[in-house]
């Protein structure tokens, strides 16, 4: 059942944890550089320019008491402009950069005309829920094939929740009554890597209620072929049944919908 | 004479309006609540210690966090920086006092009892448990269900109703009240700072007001905006964020201003471009309105407005990029001496840069979407709200021998800056370092745990700290070395050319700076003029009372002295905390069953205790009204005066069209919230609820008495009594006439047509809500009105106003701004 395209395709693909480690990295780098100039550059002036007592009155023009303020001017204000201008173009320029990036990731890589797996994930107090397109649902864990696009469309049946995975690197906020989105993609390689079924942490961003803290969940990635397996094996069951969560609020009678 | 006792008597503190004692009292207050959030942090931290045991339930785990984040960011932080603000900008600027004394001791008093408010709220069922970011729908009663969240609310409700009193104080003052010479761009930069701070704070306060009262309304009269499916929760995200991205540079600019002063102080230079630094100022308060949705890049807001909030977010970062370069460049060629205050300050910056530059990770969207709910942001904001906060510990060192004329123990403070600059760091550097550990999470994995226990050990280093403050400051006031007027070498500003502490009306002579330089003139009163009068009463008070023996002598251009104690400023915040704590109880304590008409309906009271609360409270508010607008107190405005950009705008008219501008923005959240929410619904799926003619015959009424204010200030001014009765009462009669129409139409709305506060026969229940709560918010200012009118028409019938028709001229300010509100609410609930 492996589509030799799809394979092919994944292997341009970026995962949205690899575009995160490279802007971080860069920012990290440059921040740690202009951090360490800065307060370098400070402290030694403040060393430098201590009151040690040892230098003459002439040319320091002191300030009085009941002067009406006024500012220096002079080479100083030159400086200013100068470093100024300097930290602007670094900043404006990461800026930029990163923006490109938060183009492919808004917009996800594109799957051709092999489609991607859209799951309906909703957040309740205190888990997740998730819908397949066949109208399988599960609770707690949320189990997808290698090398695919996945796409997840969250939402709440009740407080203001939010569905993240760092090792991941995904994270959308699960509102109800709005629907946000976000995608993503773990490669065959990783999955044999772990041992042929890899696991990543759910955890809620969001501050939800008493039982925030352990509102834990988890997605499991499988070889295509086993999931496609799993999958089919779920469709004609007759265990799709409503998810029935503890404490459903507001919207309970709602519950997922496509 | 002022009637204010002595600083030995207590009942000094709790009736005086001097702006020096205010702002030691703010200053006091707001340590106090350090150490209570401080408390919060420290249960916080030993919870994260290990994340498989816990000493806290999930539910009060959730209260300290939230319970800290509220008192740090209101309780603490902005109140500490007011207190140095009371004290030292009427002294920068060369005023007096501030322009409003009573309403500035006002603004103190709600803000201890919104403070006593929140404490009491731990004892209702436990306080509120939703973040200090309070999201909605965790916010609505059904998912935080304690009287005590419903307390804590109304405690921030009533915290920023003081803070707006305290912000329009401020503005009037600075813009109103420097002396002679000191143009709005001479001003000190801690006075520019405060400036630029309570600028931002009368439109973001006002959001935050506005959110509060609705969210007020849905806890308390069961309207149902933060559980409206209809954009509820993003409702709030917006309106919160609106006020709570300028909140963070409300709290930091004080600091910021503390640092400006410092730097130049124990440099010995000034200030390296100081205009541009003030036009960086003034453009971040105006940038900060811009970049409230940063705070929501990972709700459905569309990739267009986030790219416009990046790039407007990256904006707001080059002006900070400038200040920061222009505190270091003052160093440069200095002669820095590193003195406690001078410590805090340069550490304060060091902090803020570190803050500032992991926020411009946060500008990037990428890495907002992994690090948002993380310690990353918990981190980032520590180093920029807490960094900032720095400088005010170093304000509170510099300032005090001022304030208590005895100097601190030098060794001691350092020792202080030391243990705290490490505390500081270990706790929150720990945090970048376990930065993946989602906020508001003890579970959490353990991997973690080494940076989660340095932070804790941190934690608690940072708040044994503060207790070498406590005791060097208490040692140093009983028996500290005698400061002197001026400690510092290179000190630039008026508080520096008094004595220490300065005398209760500051001022040897009329200070001026129209020679370029402090002077104290002596001013001679025309022919004519009242006699200069000597003050034969030889005892005037000094703040310490025991330094300097101050002898204001005379008064020439003053005709009567002015007023310095008020009891009804405690009086009349003690009763709004016990209105507002009986409403906290409301929702719980009385059942409304409605029958067929409003007299079948039933009224079922399980608790006396908080509906008595509501009526005492109520009785006490009108009761103390009327004695505040009865006192002669008197606080007469500067006579030379710079007010650009307000020349020839009165003091109480400015202060009346500050309180005005806030309230747009009140009502203008308000109907903000409305079209979201409509817009969100469906816009044409719905229609008005009510029929428009009562609407119609409303407008013409409220329009109508608009025409009877101006012709009651007409006749005031003509000095025809019988005039300004009859226009003043036909105003009333109106103002009643529209609230009878509105009880009549409210009456058949739930008894015919079956439309509540929380359910609606006809649409969404939201809708409902939005036409109460909108149209009520408004009666609430009819009300209001009418209850003025009627003391102002009782003083009329006494004889009053015929020579100042001043009030009569404010009243109409206000009863013509909630006119025009009705104009925009009209269309919008009649008739689309």
């Amino acid at each position: 059942m492996i589509d030799p395209v799809i394979l092919q395709q994944g292997n341009d693909w970026r995962a949205q944890a690899e575009i995160f480690d490279e802007i971080f990295f860069v920012f990290l780098a440059l921040g740690t550089l202009v951090g360490t100039i800065v307060v370098s550059y400070t402290l030694w002036n403040v060393y430098k320019y201590r009151d040690d007592g040892n230098r003459s009155d002439e040319e320091f023009d002191a300030p009085v008491v009941g002067e009406l303020p006024t500012g220096q001017g002079g080479p100083k204000a030159k400086k200013l402009f100068l470093s100024f201008g300097l930290s602007a173009i670094v900043v404006i320029s990461l800026v930029v950069y990163a923006y490109g990036l938060l183009l492919y990731v808004e917009q996800g890589p594109d799957t051709g005309d092999e489609g991607d797996i859209e799951i309906m994930v909703e957040g309740y107090q205190y888990g997740w829920a998730y819908e397949y397109p066949n109208g399988h649902t599960e609770r707690g864990e949320l189990i997808v094939p290698a090398d695919q696009r996945v796409d997840l469309n969250i939402t709440s049946r009740d407080v203001w929740h939010n569905f993240g995975s760092s090792d991941l690197r995904i994270k959308s906020d699960a509102i109800p009554g709005d629907h946000s989105e976000t995608w993503f993609t773990v490669s065959s390689e990783d999955v044999e890597a772990q041992g042929g079924e890899a696991t990543y942490r759910v955890e809620c961003f969001e501050l939800c209620g008493s039982g925030h803290s352990a509102m834990e969940g988890q997605i499991t990635v499988i070889p295509e072929d086993e999931w496609q397996e799993w999958y089919n094996s779920t469709g004609n069951s007759s265990e799709s049944a409503s998810i029935e969560a503890p404490g459903a609020g507001l919207t309970a009678a709602s519950g997922v919908s496509a | 004479m002022s009637g204010l006792p002595p600083t030995t008597s207590v009942k000094r503190w709790f009736v005086t309006t001097n702006h020096k004692d205010i702002g030691i009292l703010y200053t006091i207050t707001a340590l106090f609540f350090l150490l209570f959030g401080g408390v919060m942090a420290l249960l916080i931290r030993l919870q994260l210690w290990d994340p498989t045991s816990q000493i806290l339930s999930g539910l009060a785990y959730n209260e300290a966090v939230t319970a800290h984040g509220l008192i740090m960011v209101f309780w603490f932080l902005s109140p500490f920086a007011f207190g140095f603000a009371n004290y030292f900008v009427p002294l920068q600027i060369g005023a007096d006092d501030l322009a409003f004394p009573r309403l500035n001791a006002l603004s103190y008093w709600l803000y201890l009892f919104s403070g006593v408010l929140l404490a009491i709220s731990f004892f209702q069922g436990g306080t509120l448990s939703a973040g200090w970011t309070i999201y909605a729908p965790l916010n609505v009663p059904m998912y935080t269900p304690s009287i005590g969240s419903t307390g804590a609310v109304l405690a921030l409700a009533m915290f920023v109703t003081g803070t707006t009193a305290s912000t329009v104080n401020f503005l009037t003052s600075i813009h109103h009240s420097r002396a002679e010479g000191m143009g709005i761009m001479d001003m000190p930069m801690f006075t520019w700072s405060m400036l630029a701070t309570v600028w931002m704070m009368l439109f973001a306060f006002a959001a935050l007001l506005a959110v509060g009262l609705i969210l007020a309304a849905d806890r308390v009269l069961g309207s149902v905006y933060f559980s409206a499916t209809e954009g509820g929760s993003l409702l709030w995200g917006h309106l919160f964020w609106f006020f709570g991205h300028p909140e963070v540079y409300i709290v930091f600019f004080p600091a910021l201003g503390v640092m400006l002063e410092l730097f130049q102080t124990f440099s010995g230079r000034r200030l390296v471009g100081r205009k541009w630094v003030i036009i960086a100022i003034c453009l971040i308060a105006v940038q900060s309105f811009l970049v409230w949705m940063h705070h929501m890049f990972l709700t459905t807001i569309n990739l267009e407005i986030k790219t416009l909030m990046m790039a407007t977010t990256i904006g707001i970062s080059l002006p900070f990029d400038l200040v920061v370069f222009a505190l270091i460049y003052t160093l440069i060629k200095g002669r820095i001496q590193f003195t406690t205050p001078f410590l805090f300050a340069f550490g304060a910056l060091l902090l803020f840069i570190l803050g500032g530059i992991t926020g411009v990770f946060l500008g990037a969207i990428v890495l907002d979407y992994e690090f948002r709910g993380t310690y990353w942001v918990v981190a980032h904001f520590h180093y920029v709200m807490f960094g900032g906060a720095t400088a005010l510990f170093g304000g509170a060192y510099y300032w005090f021998p001022k304030i208590t004329g005895k100097m601190y123990d030098e060794l001691l403070g350092k020792l202080h800056f030391v243990v705290f600059f490490i505390g500081f760091n270990a706790v929150y550097f720990s945090m970048f370092l376990g930065w993946e550990t989602p906020r508001r999470v003890f579970e959490y994995n353990p991997e973690f745990q080494i940076y989660h226990q340095f932070g804790t050990i941190g934690a608690f280093v940072l708040g044994l700290s503060f207790f070498i403050m406590f005791y060097n400051f208490a040692k140093s006031y009983v028996s500290g070395e005698p400061a002197g007027d001026n400690p510092w070498d290179y000190s630039r500003t008026a508080e520096w050319a008094i004595s220490s502490p300065p005398p209760l009306e500051n001022w040897p002579n009329r200070p001026s700076y129209a020679s370029g330089k402090l002077e104290f003139v002596k001013d001679y009163v025309p022919d004519g003029g009242p006699a200069m009068k000597t003050d034969d009463n030889g005892d005037v008070a000094t703040d310490g009372g025991d330094s300097h023996s101050a002898h204001i002598s005379e008064y020439p251009y003053w005709d009567k002295h002015p007023s310095h104690a008020s009891i009804w400023p405690f009086a009349l915040s003690l009763a709004l905390g016990v209105t507002l704590f009986g409403f906290s109880g409301f929702a719980d304590s009385v059942t409304v069953q409605l029958g067929e008409t409003a007299a079948q309906s039933a009224v079922t009271v399980s608790n006396a205790l908080y509906p008595i609360a509501i009526l005492l409270g109520i009785v006490g508010l009108l009761y103390t009204g009327v004695k505040w607008g009865l006192e002669d107190f008197y606080a007469p405005p500067s006579e030379f005066a710079e007010r650009w950009p307000f020349n020839g705008v009165e003091k109480v008219k400015l202060g009346m069209w500050f309180f005005l501008a806030s309230d747009v923005i009140v009502f203008g959240a308000f109907i903000s919230a409305a079209v979201f929410v409509r817009y969100n619904a469906g816009w044409m799926s719905w229609s008005p609820l009510t029929e428009s003619l009562p609407g119609l015959i409303n407008t013409f009424v409220l329009i109508t008495s608009s025409f009877t204010v101006i012709l009651a200030l007409v006749a005031a001014r003509r000095k025809s009594r019988q005039g300004l009765l009859a226009t003043l009462g036909a105003t009333i009669l109106l103002g009643f006439t529209f609230m009878a129409i509105k009880l009549w139409e409210w009456n058949h709305e739930i008894f015919d047509r079956g439309v509540t506060i929380s359910a609606n026969a006809h649409g969404d229940p939201i809708q409902a809500s939005i036409y109460y709560v909108t149209t009520g918010l408004h009666g609430i200012h009819v009300l209001l009105g009418l209850v003025i009118a009627i003391f102002l028409f009782v003083r009329a019938y006494q004889g009053h106003y015929l020579d100042d028709e001043r009030p009569i001229e404010y009243f109409g300010l206000y009863w013509h701004f909630v006119d025009i509100v009705w104009v925009f609410i009209f269309p919008l609930f009649y008739l689309f």
